[in-house]
């Protein structure tokens, strides 16, 4: 297990960007995107084998050929004033094949080694970013919770667009989780004295349960980047992503029964930011139809699971 | 090395290691580990500590009977062999079988490894089994040349097997995964004639002098039963001739024929 760097780069108090995948892939998109824009350059990656199963074998001729494992890899850029590092993971480590996210030991490993890079390289911000699954409407603007891992984080991280605190949630009174590596690497960063801060796209909540991408929330993470570091980044690529993935899914909508759509419909008139006077989903409704809208939209993923 | 706990102390110079993964397909592993034992009066060594690697959510059950998860080692002195048979580790396989290469280079000196594992074939049982195999080494294989083997090509997720063979592969010592193809219909029970074809390279490459003759009795009885079946009902006769045939039954018939035969074999229908 460890790091290997393939090049030394000389970085000053880099800021420090990590994505992983998880619900939407929103922070995975955003960070990667970031990366592209910003032509971070790689340098090094983390070795998967302690923390990953293998997930791809080649045989010719009866020969092992390789065994490939999922990619943890460190790209640097520099850009003005300002230094990047940039930490992009292909999979988060996960216990067994049955948890969903990132959870117990590998993961608490997984978080301190990037953390150990952020000590190598004398980061002074860490950003993790991922997905809030929230009770919005796939036509609405998606907005970005913010969680820092200091309070004296909080006034700078309110000044960028769109931005919300847990405590602005309706019903949440500042408290929430973050599951997975996003949040815990910032707990990690935290306890070993680093700033950190989670940037969480919203998804729609009826879109958790379908494994596709959802870059309307990764756009609004792009934007806080975008005017955090005073990057004039031009989204105008990216804007085509995310309407050519809203068409896709208005074609999914719209297939969905009216009698649940109706429903959903509600979403838009319901804002969960300021006190609502509209209750439009009892939990036992949510429950139902978040149940019938997953089994409809989870329809048809048959998956091989021969191996060799 | 803590957690492998030696019951008797063995030093080997040199030995040769076959590993064998418990419930694979047509539980081909655990028959040869039995078989061997069974020829050779070998005695268990050692085992590796469960606590870490299993989930311990429960206990499965196997034909009415709690299992546990098991990783034993066993010797059979006169021909240097140490036999692996394990459970398959819920979680840090990559740790896992590094404490099984360790304690193979450590304790017994192990030079070549060798996996058992059963691949379901669409194959009818009338037709002769085959080893597909895998080489970590291309020295190794072409040592192995002259033996009845088919060799692999193929792409996708890997088997524990060839993951223990990658590691291998790191610490430079050759190894062999062998998939001896079971036809489907008898994958959830077991193929003796494919166990027979499985012992019998281990028989030729490690001069074991085997005797057969248990072995094949046990494939008479399985060739009867079928035939029986065959006899009785014209449906499954009529399904088997067409995999013998070359055809490819749809999902229905081969659930059918998986079904029936095993119903036969667990004994829910009598002869």
């Amino acid at each position: 297990m460890g790091i290997r760097l393939y090049k030394n780069v000389d970085l000053k108090e880099p800021f420090f960007i990590v994505g992983w995948p998880g619900i939407g892939n929103v922070g995975l998109i955003a960070v990667d995107t970031l990366r592209k824009m910003l032509n971070a350059e790689f340098f090094g990656e983390v070795e998967g084998y302690e923390f990953f199963n293998p997930r791809k074998v080649k045989i010719k001729d009866g020969l092992l050929l390789n065994l490939e494992f999922p990619s943890n890899k460190l790209y640097y850029s520099k850009r003005g004033e300002s230094d990047f590092l940039f930490f992009v993971g292909e999979e988060q480590p996960k216990r067994g094949v049955t948890s969903k996210y990132a959870e117990g030991e590998e993961a608490y490993n997984m978080a301190n080694l990037v953390i150990d890079i952020a000590e190598r390289f004398k980061c002074k911000h860490i950003f993790t970013s991922g997905a809030a699954v929230s009770y919005i409407h796939h036509t609405m603007l998606s907005k970005v919770w913010a969680v820092p891992n200091d309070d004296s984080l909080l006034p700078e991280v309110k000044k960028y667009p769109d931005v919300v605190l847990m405590s602005e949630i309706e019903g949440r009174g500042g408290q929430g989780f973050i599951s997975g590596l996003n949040g815990l690497l910032i707990g990690v960063a935290k306890k070993r004295g680093f700033k950190a801060t989670c940037f969480m796209g919203e998804v729609p909540i009826y879109l958790q349960g379908l494994q596709v991408p959802y870059p309307k929330a990764s756009r609004a993470v792009l934007r806080v980047f975008n005017s955090m570091f005073n990057l004039d980044l031009d989204l105008t690529n990216f804007d085509n992503i995310v309407l050519e993935a809203e068409d896709k899914i208005n074609e999914v909508y719209e297939e969905i029964p009216l009698e649940i759509r109706e429903q959903l419909e509600k979403l838009k008139e319901f804002d969960y930011i300021k006190r609502s006077e509209l209750q439009p989903l009892t939990d036992e409704n949510r429950k139902r139809f978040w149940d019938e809208i997953s089994e409809f939209l989870k329809k048809g993923g048959s998956k091989s699971d021969e191996s060799l | 090395m803590s957690r492998y706990k030696s019951i008797k102390e063995i030093r080997l110079e040199e030995s040769y290691l076959v590993v064998g993964w418990n419930k694979d397909t047509g539980k081909i592993s655990q028959k040869v580990v039995e078989f061997l034992n069974n020829a050779f009066s070998s005695e268990m060594i050692g085992e590796l500590e469960q606590k870490g690697f299993f989930s311990f959510s429960g206990v499965s059950v196997e034909d009415d009977i709690a299992q546990f998860p098991f990783s034993n080692f066993y010797y059979i002195r006169d021909k240097n062999l140490i036999l692996f048979l394990s459970d398959q580790p819920d979680y840090k396989p990559y740790e896992f079988l590094n404490l099984v290469l360790d304690v193979s280079e450590k304790y017994f000196s192990v030079k070549e490894i060798y996996t058992v594992n059963g691949l379901i074939s669409l194959s009818p049982h009338t037709s002769v089994r085959k080893i597909y195999t895998v080489f970590n080494d291309r020295d190794f294989l072409d040592r192995l040349r002259g033996y009845d083997i088919e060799l692999l090509t193929w792409e996708g997720t890997p088997a524990i097997s060839s993951y223990l063979l990658w590691l291998a592969k790191e610490r430079c010592i050759p190894g062999m995964s062998l998939w001896t193809g079971i036809p489907f219909y008898l994958a959830p029970i077991e193929d003796y004639e494919s166990l027979k074809v499985t012992i019998e390279f281990f028989d030729k490459r490690f001069n074991l002098n085997l005797k057969f003759d248990s072995l094949n009795e046990l494939i008479i009885k399985q060739n009867e039963k079928i035939r029986w079946l065959r006899d009785t009902d014209e449906e499954i006769n009529d399904y088997i001739t067409q995999i013998e045939n070359g055809q490819e039954l749809d999902e229905e018939r081969q659930l059918k024929l998986i079904k029936d035969v095993y119903e036969i074999f667990r004994g829910r229908v009598a002869l």
